[in-house]
């Protein structure tokens, strides 16, 4: 089982050997030799480690990390999988870029505009902390595809898009693999009116009260909220259902539609490619300490968030999420109390908008946090600030529900935030809306296990599951009569990440081959059981997609794995050995 | 919210395990002078129950802070262990049957409780005192050296990587147990194993008192092999935990000896 031990050893044994010949022979010709056998270091096994969750976070990751390590075992790569908790890996993965592989799932499950790929894929995030980059991912020709799409519309978007997506097949920085079903489960003798998918913070905000108690409780497998709830440290963060419960961005996604939220409305003038927005902020907006939010906060949050340290470090240090958006603004300035002008940078109307749904902080909490972070007054990393650093035990924001208290890995208790402009008359808004939320807490308890959390809400001690559970728990919920299941398409595509700064994955050829070892539809049948469809693209499901724009080798049909689910290792080994690797007793080597 | 029954549930049975089994073993008799006689007793074997207490309490205040230490200075064992052992626990995992889930999923919350609580009832029963200060002490090695294990590795159980061939038996049939355990311990607290562990020693003490209490000394046998067989089977710890855990549970007793003698 061990392969681990054979390389070192192997090593020693032929270190020990030379230095034994060279010793006996002595004479001048056998050391020339034994210099010529020296000199080239003795190729080892390539050994990967693959990271992912443990089962109890998320069932899906390690039965996709264990295939991969089985098939890579197959051809003769020493693998293994680790699983970490959340918060461990992507602090491994996000920010100190120390992995070889993992395997995930993007954190956005709303989005299907491709300028959120900007981020994620573009080389000048590369060495940045967060959901930037952290493949270290290089490619002239893809950074191009990102700045057009930014930039253009119509069929000459369409066109860069299509690029772009057949770049990324080509390259493989990371292997997308599907996008799944975000399955819950909601009871409905409390609360009525769930349209849509209780992990969507507009959705919660939308119930109608049927029974008689004043508090929502929702359930979670996720408990990082209950200790970090830090808007902008992406490690502690997934869908970030909580933090946009607290946090009201200017514009939030209603029905499909990008809506004025704190914002009562908004000029966009196009420019000439570089928009400028007017925006008006409605009237009498307070924090959750009764301070007033004003333009003051708007314009002081986009310049935190592009840089928290406000131009006291040495070169920005920008926040962990957010940084695609952020990247689309220029300058804010300061109208009047109520109205910012937002500039920005070259994008098109339509990108620009995103910009908007950034959360809003309060200049007077944050403003205090620019200094590098100290662990006991020392100061460690002068790349860090206090703010990404700090856990933000007692958050003060402006959205619908205000922080009450929270038990780290238990609990966590909201309440209703009754200065909230949802509570008067907002325009613009559905009436589902308009006036809520009809509930004045909302608990969060978090479970062990897809099984602990489902049995919570069957015993009503939960009216909803807010984080997405795990196909095998499908059939308990069928069985309990007072649970519904919820189920829609969620775009937090799961993935397989290499990092591409080291060897051998920063070879373009090797990431292909590990690619194909994989096979999407059979993972879909015996990992995902069917809830989720197979995908070669992070912009698979969307309109975006264009099946025929893809490489042939690298489309959705070109694994090695063969349709009964057993990997053709013949060819695999051999598409190894064709990239230039060689093979001695089974074992692939690395130079 | 749902802690709350199954803590009571789990409380109620153990009180009536401990009756019957306190007025089967140790006898009406004994348990008489015991009541009059306890405070003297109590005071005669002091130092190890504090001790005891102490680290029980310890225990309980740095579980949360050991876990997130673990992640800053441990080692992640679990690829080592599984590339040790493979599938040993999916293979005993598919000897199961139902039957053999329940009794082991009852031994594992049930049985626990009951061997780890009644021979502390047993032994404050006794005129000697040595059986309790070897309990006390070997009980209090046990959760010290635990606690030093878990902040220096950090590993996850087979139900938590063998996804596709190991079932999470106890939680998926009893989910109610999960909020229970879940306040006890983190799931990446499994080497070595506790449970394991502390069943070991009480199997080692009741050895040193089969004299005194030869049922006992049966039962516990019993049960805690069965507690340990359940460990693995119901896919929480791996055989390399459950051997770590005998290890644990081997110097734990000596030290209670030496102690008890000494």
């Amino acid at each position: 089982m061990t392969r681990g031990g054979a390389a070192p050893q192997d090593l020693s044994r032929r270190a020990v050997l030379a230095t034994a010949a060279a010793t006996l022979a002595g004479a001048g010709g056998c050391v020339k030799r034994t210099r010529n056998v020296m000199a080239r270091d003795p190729p080892e096994q390539v050994t990967l480690r693959i990271l992912t969750v443990p089962v109890d976070a998320n069932p899906y990751p390690s039965r996709i990390a264990r295939e991969l390590a089985s098939h890579l075992q197959a051809c003769g790569v020493d693998a293994s999988v680790e699983p970490m908790e959340p918060e461990a890996l992507y602090r491994r993965v996000l920010l100190e870029h120390d992995f070889d592989v993992y395997v995930g799932q993007f954190p956005r499950s709303e989005w299907r505009d491709p300028d959120t790929l900007y981020a994620l894929c573009h080389s000048m995030f590369g060495g940045e902390p967060g959901w930037q980059n952290p493949f270290g991912y290089t490619s002239m020709g893809l950074d191009d595809d990102l700045e057009t799409q930014r930039t253009s519309s119509g069929r000459e978007r369409r066109r860069a898009v299509t690029d772009l997506q057949a770049h990324l097949a080509e390259d493989q920085p990371f292997t997308p693999l599907a996008v799944p079903d975000a399955l819950g489960t909601t009871r409905t003798d409390r609360f009525g009116g769930w349209h849509g998918n209780p992990m969507q913070p507009v959705v919660l905000l939308g119930l109608d009260r049927v029974g008689d108690t004043d508090t929502l409780s929702v359930v979670t497998t996720d408990g990082r909220v209950t200790g970090n709830r830090n808007p902008i440290a992406a490690e502690f963060r997934a869908r970030g259902t909580i933090i946009d419960l607290l946090y009201d961005p200017l514009a939030r996604e209603v029905d499909g539609v990008t809506k004025p939220w704190s914002a009562a409305d908004w000029r966009l003038d196009g420019g000439d490619g570089q928009p400028v927005a007017e925006v008006t902020l409605r009237p009498d907006l307070r924090w959750h300490d009764g301070e007033s939010l004003t333009a003051a906060d708007v314009a002081f949050t986009y310049e935190f968030l592009a840089d928290t340290s406000l131009g006291n470090a040495d070169s920005p240090i920008p926040a962990s999420r957010y940084r695609g958006r952020i990247s689309l603004v220029d300058e804010v300035a300061v109208a009047d109390e109520r109205t910012v002008r937002i500039a920005f940078g070259d994008a098109s109307p339509v990108v620009a908008m995103r910009a908007l749904t950034v959360p809003i902080l309060p200049q007077h909490v944050w403003r205090d946090r620019t200094e590098p972070a100290t662990i006991a007054g020392v100061e460690t990393n002068r790349t860090m600030t206090e703010a990404l650093a700090w856990n933000n035990p007692r958050p003060v924001g402006s959205g619908p529900l205000a922080f009450d208290r929270g038990v780290p890995g238990e609990s966590l208790r909201l309440s209703r935030f009754d200065d909230h402009f949802l509570r008067g008359d907002p325009e613009g808004l559905p009436d589902r809306l308009v006036g809520g939320p009809e509930y004045g807490e909302l608990r969060l308890s978090v479970a062990g296990s897809d099984d602990a959390a489902v049995e919570l809400v069957a015993a009503g001690g939960a009216d909803a599951t807010v984080s997405p559970l795990g196909a095998a728990v499908v059939p308990r919920i069928g069985r309990e009569s007072a649970l519904s299941l919820v189920s829609d398409p969620s775009r937090a595509f799961y993935h397989v990440g290499y990092n591409t700064r080291t060897a051998p994955l920063s070879n373009t050829r090797f990431r292909r081959i590990v690619a194909r070892l994989l096979d999407r539809a059979t993972l879909v049948d015996d990992v995902f059981d069917g809830y989720a469809r197979p995908a070669a693209s992070p912009l698979a499901g969307t309109p975006w997609y264009e099946a025929d724009a893809f490489p042939d080798e690298m489309g959705l049909g070109s694994s090695f794995v063969r349709p009964d689910g057993t990997l053709d290792t013949a060819s695999s080994k051999a598409a190894f050995v064709e990239a230039g690797y060689r093979y001695d007793d089974g074992r692939l080597l690395v130079e | 919210m749902t802690l709350v029954p199954v803590l009571a549930k789990v409380v109620a049975v153990k009180v009536v395990l401990l009756s019957v089994s306190a007025l089967a073993l140790v006898g009406v008799g004994r348990l008489r002078t015991t009541a009059t006689e306890l405070p003297q007793r109590l005071r005669n074997v002091g130092v190890p129950i504090t001790v005891l207490v102490v680290v029980l309490l310890i225990n309980s205040v740095v579980r949360e802070p050991v876990t997130e230490v673990a992640w800053l200075v441990g080692i992640n064992i679990t690829p080592l262990i599984y590339g040790i052992e493979g599938d040993f626990v999916p293979w005993f995992q598919s000897l199961g049957t139902p039957a053999f889930t329940t009794l082991f999923s009852y031994a594992y919350v049930y049985g626990y409780v009951y061997v780890l609580v009644f021979p502390v009832v047993a032994y404050a029963a006794l005129e000697d005192s040595r059986p309790l200060e070897e309990l006390a002490v070997a009980y209090s090695v046990n959760y010290v050296l635990g606690l030093v294990c878990y902040v220096a590795f950090v590993a996850y159980g087979p139900r938590n990587l063998l996804g596709d061939s190991v079932e999470s038996l106890l939680y998926t049939h009893h989910p109610e147990f999960q909020f229970l355990t879940s306040r006890v311990n983190s799931n990446t607290n499994v080497f070595p194993s506790l449970h394991t562990s502390l069943s070991a020693t009480v199997i080692g003490v009741a050895y040193d008192t089969r004299e005194v209490y030869p049922g006992w000394f049966a039962i516990a046998t019993a049960v805690g092999i069965t507690i340990i067989g359940a460990t693995m089977y119901l896919g929480i710890h791996w055989a390399t935990d459950v051997l770590a855990g005998v290890v644990l549970a081997g110097i734990a007793v000596l030290a209670g000896r030496r102690y008890a003698e000494g």
